[in-house]
């Protein structure tokens, strides 16, 4: 590792030792645990170590993919909590602003971004998960004003943002993927209503978002009419490119809240954890090197059709892997229900962690799309004929 | 990949083609020497090519794709070691193609060197014990065939005259270090093999499922066997990209010994699940199915194996986290 980077190790690890906070897994109530979350952002945006992956010219905008990945080993290994309310905001919106968007949006909203204001995704319907052209949710172009209809569902946080990536129908007309169009909603507009999803986990990471007559101004639409599947196209790849990365770095600058585990069980001398433990570490690795390489090729343009859906199921099944390592070796304590918290891999909270695992092999396009993905255009294997008639 | 990997590589598939492993071996090696591979890593004041291990690592990658038979990774190993103590004229000798051989074995106390490639037609082996590394003519040693089942490598057990017998290259510490710097290069060629073998493996069995009907479709139409060959692909680009990641940097024993396991487990997940996939044909002799699950199975044994690897590995993270 080159000098600078040591350097920038050292100053990340320096600044977190003081501002880092230590009892955010503690917060009683979802509100608590928001709060936090909001000051937690705030004062990693003035530390310039919110949002490395922006461009130059936002504070702390403008690093280097090994800058990165040095920032999120130390978040993680301080054990610092996961920025889960303004994850969509500072990649999601950034991404899908930056390629599709225009300047009028990008100077409105991305400052507002880093001062606080937090987003979420109506991607997802009840009809319309993983197969997402099927959304029904219907934009009606009235004037200056699009009217929406419908319901959007697994929208994470939902009843904490100020705003929303929304992906309406506005036209029924050809390929299902055609009709689509891409809005940014108000989420405090009138007609926006918003019910929190009780978890498998007893969290509320989730949520439905009804929305009954919902006027939405055509300066909020992101690219053309009918283009919202490209659009959603730019968000989704962000997910699965730099997102996964960071993801990728904080399970591996995480492996501490393992050790720690296994040495608080006392199985830190059995050999059969041990090998556990060893295999888990060389596949968290190659998921690390999964992402490096996929950033790269996409940086470079060499990316292939596929190569998102190996990173994301590598991710996935890499996450369970690890969490269930953590359900085992902590045995029965681990069987005791704690306070929950957020987060997919590091709270701290095993059960937890083993439970949100599934949330990425079901969201996002779950595992069994990604398979076909990969089979059918990777792979070159004949799709099913559609013969099915309801 | 740089211009010069890319050009090792493609060089190495025109080479090698599709599959050696039913082809001649004094050929084989011949065409190895002429592309002057064995002198691949020597510096090149040393009359070698002075790459690195990166470069190392596709070679090997590309043998394992073809199932190119013979004793290229002791060969090798025996290279290093010649070119790490100055012994120039074996040295000359070994990368001009002169066979000599090593055990793929963890090196072990024992009278009996197990699993040396190739020792009825190598005129050197290269034999770690008692804190020294020495080169021992093998005109002198005991030798004995040991089949195996896999056919692409000729593997023997090898007995010294006795412990103190051939050219002492290497000891104490020194010793210490080459036996670390040839272990390394072992586990990493080993690695590279079993991602090249399971990249031909999973392809081969891709173009049947394409090919062979079944319920008046072709295979690769039925999504329970797509989910699978994804699942393999996924497996397979993993490792690969651990691969890469670790033969450009410089890993600990550990880290090396835990690629290993990580690469030759992926190939042998892949090798099987191919032979369930190609149905019947799969289980002959008459198909390459299972000269791929074989060698797997050999490079999941060989250099230590996923039981020892995995709890060194274990033990590293414990002691370098929390």
């Amino acid at each position: 590792m080159s000098a600078a980077l040591e350097t920038l190790r050292e100053n990340v690890r320096t600044w977190l030792a003081g501002n880092a906070p230590k009892d955010w897994r503690e917060a009683a109530t979802h509100e608590a645990f928001v709060t936090g979350q909001r000051q937690w952002f705030g004062k990693l945006v003035a530390a310039g170590y919110a949002i490395p992956h922006w461009p130059a010219g936002w504070q702390g905008g403008g690093r280097s993919l090994a800058e990165q990945k040095v920032i999120y080993e130390e978040l993680a290994r301080a054990d610092a909590p996961r920025l889960l309310l303004s994850f969509v905001s500072t990649y999601h919106v950034f991404a899908t602003l930056q390629e599709c968007g225009n300047d009028a949006q990008r100077a409105r909203y991305l400052p507002a971004i880093l001062e606080g204001e937090t987003w979420c995704q109506g991607f997802s319907e009840p009809g319309a998960g993983s197969d997402l052209a099927a959304i029904k949710t219907r934009g009606e172009r009235r004037g200056d004003v699009y009217v929406v209809n419908g319901q959007k569902l697994w929208s994470t946080m939902a009843q904490y943002a100020d705003k929303c990536l929304l992906l309406v129908r506005t036209s029924s007309e050809g390929a299902k993927q055609a009709g689509l169009t891409y809005l940014l909603m108000d989420m405090k507009a009138p007609g926006v209503t918003v019910r929190p999803i009780h978890q498998i986990q007893g969290d509320e990471e989730f949520a439905e978002i009804f929305l009954d007559n919902v006027e939405v101004p055509l300066a909020e639409r992101v690219g053309e009419e009918g283009a919202g599947w490209a659009v959603a196209q730019a968000t989704l790849s962000s997910e699965r490119g730099l997102t996964l990365m960071e993801l990728g770095y904080r399970m591996r600058g995480s492996m501490g809240l393992l050790t720690d585990l296994i040495r608080k069980s006392g199985k830190a001398g059995d050999a059969g954890v041990l090998r556990e433990l060893g295999r888990l570490s060389a596949q968290v690795d190659a998921t690390c090197a999964l992402a490096d390489r996929f950033l790269h090729n996409r940086i470079t343009g060499a990316e292939q059709v596929g190569d998102a859906s190996i990173v994301k199921n590598s991710y996935s099944r890499t996450l369970r892997a690890w969490a269930d390592l953590g359900v085992r070796v902590g045995g029965l304590l681990e069987q005791y229900r704690k306070p929950i918290t957020f987060g997919d891999l590091n709270t701290g909270n095993w059960m937890a962690d083993f439970m949100n695992s599934y949330a990425w092999t079901i969201a996002g396009g779950s595992e069994e799309v990604q398979r076909n993905i990969i089979a059918e255009r990777m792979l070159e294997m004949p799709r099913e004929p559609k013969s099915w008639v309801a | 990949m740089s211009m010069d990997r890319t050009e090792l590589r493609d060089s190495a598939r025109k080479a090698f083609g599709a599959s050696s492993a039913t082809g001649d071996a004094a050929g084989n090696w011949a065409k190895l020497s002429e592309m002057g591979w064995f002198m691949m890593t020597v510096p090149e004041a040393q009359g070698g090519l002075g790459l690195g291990s990166e470069a190392h690592a596709i070679i090997h990658y590309e043998l394992g794709r073809a199932l190119v038979p013979g004793p290229v990774i002791a060969q090798m190993m025996l290279v290093e070691a010649l070119a790490a103590t100055g012994q120039s004229d074996l040295l000359d000798r070994a990368m001009a193609g002169g066979k000599m051989t090593a055990s793929l074995a963890l090196p072990t106390e024992d009278d009996v060197i197990e699993a040396v490639p190739d020792a009825d037609v190598a005129s050197h082996v290269l034999v770690t014990r008692q804190g020294a590394i020495r080169v021992v003519p093998l005109d002198r040693c005991t030798i004995a065939a040991q089949p195996t089942w896999d056919e692409t490598r000729r593997l023997f057990d090898v007995r010294p005259p006795s412990a103190s017998d051939g050219v002492v290259i290497a000891h104490g510490q020194a010793a210490e270090q080459l036996r670390t710097s040839l272990l390394l290069q072992m586990l990493l060629a080993l690695s590279a093999d079993s991602l090249g073998g399971a990249e031909a493996a999973l392809a081969m069995t891709v173009d049947y499922l394409k090919t062979r009907r079944q319920f008046d479709r072709p295979l690769a139409m039925f999504q329970a066997l797509k989910h699978r060959v994804a699942d393999l692909k996924i497996a397979h680009s993993a490792a690969e990209a651990l691969l890469w990641d670790r033969a450009a940097g410089r890993p600990s024993l550990a880290l090396m010994g835990s690629l290993k396991t990580h690469c030759t487990e992926a190939f042998r997940l892949i090798a099987e699940d191919c032979i369930q996939l190609h149905g019947g044909i799969g289980l002959t002799q008459e198909h390459p199915c299972h000269l791929f699950f074989k060698r797997a199975m050999l490079n999941c044994a060989l250099g230590g194996d996923a039981f020892h690897w995995e709890e060194i590995a274990g033990r590293a993270v414990m002691e370098t986290t929390g």
